[in-house]
């Protein structure tokens, strides 16, 4: 699509409505999804059911959500970005409303699990963002894929408390139904992405003839590729261990569940401005050293935190510092996906490289757990994680940031 | 073609979090406790209250003090007995409100614009 088929085009397709359709999907897909946890305490006391009921539907969903988002990209790469994001805004609405009337633990985790994890998929920024990284143009793509994870973080920010005081005001089962009908705003603002839509995958200009199979193929073969799913790897490991894990490590060390509570809050309003910081960067150069640097600024501050007293003082800094570098790797991970293979197969080939981030991150929640009760303390865990940032950091240096030969204009 | 630059992106993110607080707003009205309410509440004063006033206002109103938040003229309190809220409110609170599962200092600082409107408009 190019910027002169856009100045031909109604209203709702103008860059600015496009932009502005990206970020609310994007806020209300992030944004649903980070209030779920709020849900554990009111629907487990309700039907009596033990946490781990709850915990494995949203672990499950989790998995899914990885599993399903090279799916959702291989779609959105064959019949456009704004079908899939309404099918998976449907998907997810109906997930959430199926929770409100799950008697037993099958039909909970066929909804929050299944249905929910699929809904996000397909609705996810991921998707927003291969829309975005072929409608604007190249310069612009960078900071566009920083605005659309930006707006993810906003959401996360922005819809826990909402989601906390409709469960307090109205009881868990309206809320749930609120956020589902919330979920299909989602529809009206995918309309936009149709300025891109086609009903079969077109080679446009400046892009691969490889089809789907070969692309995915060639991806594979790539060792750069592979580099890059396995520093992706690392940021879903530590990213979901510290989310997990971080707010009973401050308690353990004295801080009250409030200041976790508040501290938490803090990493995501500083990855707001992360995100948006790290696409204007990626817009301005090679995008590996910053990702370098990013992936080795978090094992420094993690070392800090570890070695210093942990007092107030030091979980805030902690807390802004790890926020401004929390999803600043995503548009510059995707950025590097586009630089290497092109726009056609994006959302397909940033699926994969997600996957393995949604393994990165079952793992670092699940060894958290695991390794504290063999050991008795985080300390091991931390420390894997030190290790693991500088392993990314390493592994992203290599990256030939160019064309792969076989993806560049047939 | 001229695509948006930061400018926009400022302005379409306070837009965003003004309706946040607009919505926030609304739910801190309708999680508003009457008078006869008792259990644990967010209880919020007039801001720049001294935090020992506030505190001696908590126990005159036969009320326990739960959790002090980042701002002396936000507390979590634990009545036992029906018509706390009320007590708390002729203490001299702007108001109470359910205890939201979220930060109280977060919660406490909305809590306090929805005090001063709906003690203005009398809602």
């Amino acid at each position: 699509m190019t910027p002169q088929t856009i100045q031909r085009s109604p209203w709702y397709f103008l860059p600015t409505m496009v932009l502005i359709a990206g970020c609310i999907v994007a806020i209300v897909n992030f944004g649903l999804r980070s209030t779920l946890g709020l849900f554990t305490a009111p629907i487990t006391e309700f039907h009596q059911w033990p946490r781990e009921t709850y915990s494995f539907a949203i672990a499950l969903q989790n998995l899914v959500w990885g599993i399903m988002t090279p799916v959702a990209g291989a779609l959105a790469d064959k019949y456009g970005s704004a079908r899939v994001l309404i099918t998976g805004a449907v998907i997810y609405a109906l997930g959430l409303s199926t929770m409100n009337y799950a008697d037993g633990p099958l039909v909970l985790h066929l909804s929050a699990g299944l249905l929910v994890g699929t809904g996000v998929a397909l609705s996810s920024f991921g998707i927003v963002m291969a829309a975005l990284g072929r409608i604007v143009p190249p310069e612009k793509r960078s900071w566009a894929f920083g605005l659309a994870t930006a707006s993810g973080s906003l959401g996360q920010f922005i819809f826990s408390p909402i989601a906390a005081g409709m469960i307090a005001a109205y009881g868990w089962n309206t809320a749930l139904l609120v956020l589902a009908a919330s979920s299909l705003l989602i529809i009206p603002f995918a309309l936009p992405f149709l300025v891109q839509n086609s009903s079969v995958s077109q080679q446009m200009e400046g892009e691969t003839s490889l089809t789907m199979t070969q692309a995915i193929a060639k991806a594979f073969g790539q060792t750069s590729f592979l580099l890059l799913a396995s520093g992706f790897f690392v940021c879903g490991f530590q990213l979901a261990f510290i989310t997990v894990h971080l707010p009973p490590f401050l308690a353990e060390h004295g801080i009250s569940n409030e200041f976790a509570g508040f501290s938490m809050g803090l990493i995501g309003l500083f990855n707001v401005i992360g995100s948006y910081t790290s696409g204007i960067i990626g817009g301005r150069g090679k995008k590996r050293f910053p990702l370098s640097l990013i992936y080795l600024l978090r094992s420094v501050v993690l070392t800090l935190f570890l070695v210093l007293p942990i007092t107030q003082t030091s979980t805030v800094m902690f807390t802004a510092a790890l926020g401004l570098l929390w999803l600043s790797t995503v548009p510059l991970t995707m950025g590097l996906v586009t630089v290497m293979f092109g726009t056609r197969y994006m959302a397909t080939l940033y699926g994969f490289v997600f996957l393995s981030h949604q393994i990165g991150s079952f793992l670092g929640v699940w060894l958290g757990g695991k390794l504290y009760d063999v050991y008795g303390s985080y300390d091991f865990v931390w420390w894997m994680s030190v290790a693991l940032g500088l392993f990314a950091a390493i592994v992203h240096f290599p990256i030939r940031e160019q064309r792969v030969a076989t993806f560049a204009t047939a | 073609m001229k695509w948006p630059g930061h400018r926009f992106v400022i302005t379409l993110f306070v837009v965003v979090v003004s309706l946040w607080l607009v919505a926030m707003t609304a739910l801190m009205r309708a999680s508003a406790l009457p008078p006869e309410a008792n259990g644990t509440m967010l209880v919020v004063f007039e801001p720049g209250i001294d935090r020992n006033i506030a505190f001696a206002s908590i126990v005159n109103a036969g009320a326990k003090p739960v959790r002090e938040t980042a701002f002396g003229f936000i507390w979590v309190v634990q009545g036992d007995e029906a018509g706390t809220a009320g007590k708390l409110e002729a203490q001299g609170a702007l108001g109470t409100y359910r205890d939201l599962p979220i930060s109280p200092t977060v919660a406490g600082c909305i809590a306090v614009a929805d005090a001063k409107v709906s003690n203005a408009f009398g809602l």
